[in-house]
């Protein structure tokens, strides 16, 4: 095959390949794939029940009328923080996972704690407090 | 191709809208997280300087390498507006060689949604890792990879539409696909590959020719892995002038295939980083003969990178590094030259980089650092004046690089 029809075709059907492969990904998973994600409407205190974490140690939370997520961490039986989703850099939606958060953007890390592990971003994470109310994690936007 | 190209567009359109997972209903109240259409504009830029030493000339250069101001303007929740100014080498003079006065980014971004975002205009595609994150406080050494420089000409950025987002199901899993402007044949080089010339940067872009580019990049763990593809036309011609030279034409004609692969491996104490990349131009010989500029039928890269941060061994919570680095590099911009072309060792080089980065806090760095570059030999063909005297060029040659970098 002559070398420009097959860079040619393979970019197509790599592109191809990848649509496709996401798309099978995103049809086939299920509400045990990927973090759990609680929606909300607008509200000043989240109410997030404590059973989610059962599954994760972080949720993401979604409020209906927010331009971000939130998500919250749990770092010990009672001990939980929330940070928002946005990254200090440019304002960029963060990607959240077990690990930390990252900026696909230009390459800031955060961890669990809300602290920047790797730069351009230099400040934490906007931070809210979360306080145990009954069988949820009261989430206290200000 | 048509087809191909629809079922490519079907396939991302579950990624415009959020699939959601409702699991319980919420009282709401009249207050937002974050307030609506409040405008605002930002100010930010980032620089660096260095003083290089060649210790075969055994002279010196100081330059202020480039200076960037970052001006945003958020006009709602849903639109905002990005640009980065640049100056290079401080000083643009008319007449004068050096200097550069550019931008490196100017678009409009559109948040479809909280997981997928729309930018158009001028922009840098994600290809590598430098052409996103260039700023001198995330990399190590005085100079960007030479691979993300020579082969992948970073920054890189071209006029277009991008979507970007990252996979929910998925998590850790991100996406682009962006559709530009093409290249420019008549501008490739042996010594710049698709670099220099062979940019358009925005400017009076031929977008006879268009390119597609395409990524995933993957977080998982302390991994960052990264697969990004570019494919696009180069000749920019009218049929009629394209047939004349016997090149090519059409959207996609000539075309400049582009294919990148990297890892990072990325802790407080320790990081990793590895990159390869290939660049093909099938029709070269074409383009040699029409322009008579050498263009490289294939070029390829490599590099790999450790950084150690000693002082985490000593406070771990500490916010300052001191990160001692070393980096091999592997740049062959001759990989394959078509029978019309010109092969030239001096375009075949290996690099050697080892050095320390400071950070004394988060947005400044202190570098210095130690590069060793070895080449093949120069083809003698290539020497245009024969009985004149000829340049100097040492195969090896070392150079000693302190900088300052700044971001904020």
């Amino acid at each position: 095959m002559e070398r420009r029809n097959f860079v040619k075709n393979a970019c197509i059907y790599c592109l191809g390949a990848t649509a496709l492969g996401a798309t099978f990904a995103e049809l086939m998973s299920c509400s045990t794939s990927g973090l759990p994600i609680y929606k909300t409407g607008e509200v000043k205190n989240i109410l997030v029940p404590l059973s989610l974490f059962a599954q994760s140690k972080v949720v993401v939370v979604r409020p209906s009328n927010s331009e971000f997520d939130i998500l919250v961490v749990k770092k010990a039986d009672n001990l939980y923080n929330a940070f928002l989703m946005e990254c200090t850099h440019r304002e960029n939606p963060l990607t959240a996972t077990n690990t930390g958060l990252y900026c696909p953007a230009h390459g800031s890390r955060f961890d669990l704690d809300g602290n920047v592990t790797q730069g351009p971003a230099t400040e934490p994470l906007q931070y809210y407090k979360v306080i145990i109310n009954g069988d949820n994690a009261a989430i206290n936007i200000i | 191709m048509k087809k191909l190209t629809l079922l490519i567009l079907i396939g991302f359109l579950p990624y415009l809208n959020a699939s959601a997972q409702v699991l319980t209903p919420q009282d709401s109240l009249n207050d937002n997280l974050t307030a609506n259409n409040i405008k605002s504009t930002q100010i930010s830029g980032y620089g660096e300087a260095k003083v290089q030493y060649d210790t075969r000339f055994q002279t010196a250069d100081a330059d202020l390498t480039r200076n960037v101001l970052y001006v945003g303007h958020k006009f709602n929740n849903k639109i905002s507006f990005f640009s980065e100014w640049e100056v290079e080498d401080a000083k643009v003079a008319g007449g004068q060689l050096g200097g550069e006065i550019s931008l490196e980014q100017c678009f409009l971004k559109f948040n479809l949604n909280r997981d997928n975002y729309l930018v158009a205009g001028l922009f840098t595609p994600r290809i590598g890792i430098m052409n996103e994150n260039h700023l001198p406080t995330t990399f190590n050494g005085n100079d960007r990879p030479f691979v993300e420089t020579l082969i992948i000409p970073s920054t890189w950025r071209e006029v277009g539409v991008g979507l970007y987002g990252d996979i929910r199901a998925i998590p850790g899993l991100n996406y682009s696909i962006g559709l530009v402007n093409g290249l420019n044949s008549a501008g490739f080089s042996a010594n710049q590959g698709i670099g220099g010339d062979g940019l358009f940067e925005g400017r009076n872009a031929t977008a006879s020719n268009i390119a597609l580019t395409g990524s995933l990049l993957y977080y998982i763990q302390n991994f960052r892995i990264q697969a990004s593809g570019y494919y696009g036309g180069s000749a920019g011609l009218t049929q009629r002038k394209a047939d004349s030279l016997q090149l090519e034409s059409g959207p996609f004609g000539t075309p400049v295939g582009v294919g990148e692969f990297d890892v990072q491996y990325l802790t407080k104490a320790v990081t990793f980083k590895a990159l390869g990349t290939i660049v093909d131009i099938p029709d070269a010989y074409e383009i040699d003969r029409a322009y008579a500029n050498n263009t490289p039928q294939e070029m390829i890269g490599a590099y790999a990178e450790v950084g150690v941060n000693l002082l985490y061994f000593f406070n771990k919570t500490n916010e300052r590094k001191f990160i001692v680095f070393g980096r091999y590099e592997y740049v062959d911009m001759a990989a394959q030259t078509p029978a019309d072309g010109i092969s030239n060792g001096a375009d075949r080089q290996k690099y050697i980089v080892a050095g320390i980065t400071y950070l004394p806090i988060k947005g400044i760095v202190i570098k210095a650092d130690y590069v060793l570059r070895v080449s093949g030999t120069p083809n003698s063909l290539l020497n245009l004046n024969p009985f004149g005297p000829q340049p100097v060029y040492y195969t090896s040659n070392g150079y000693l690089n302190v900088g300052i970098g700044y971001s904020f």
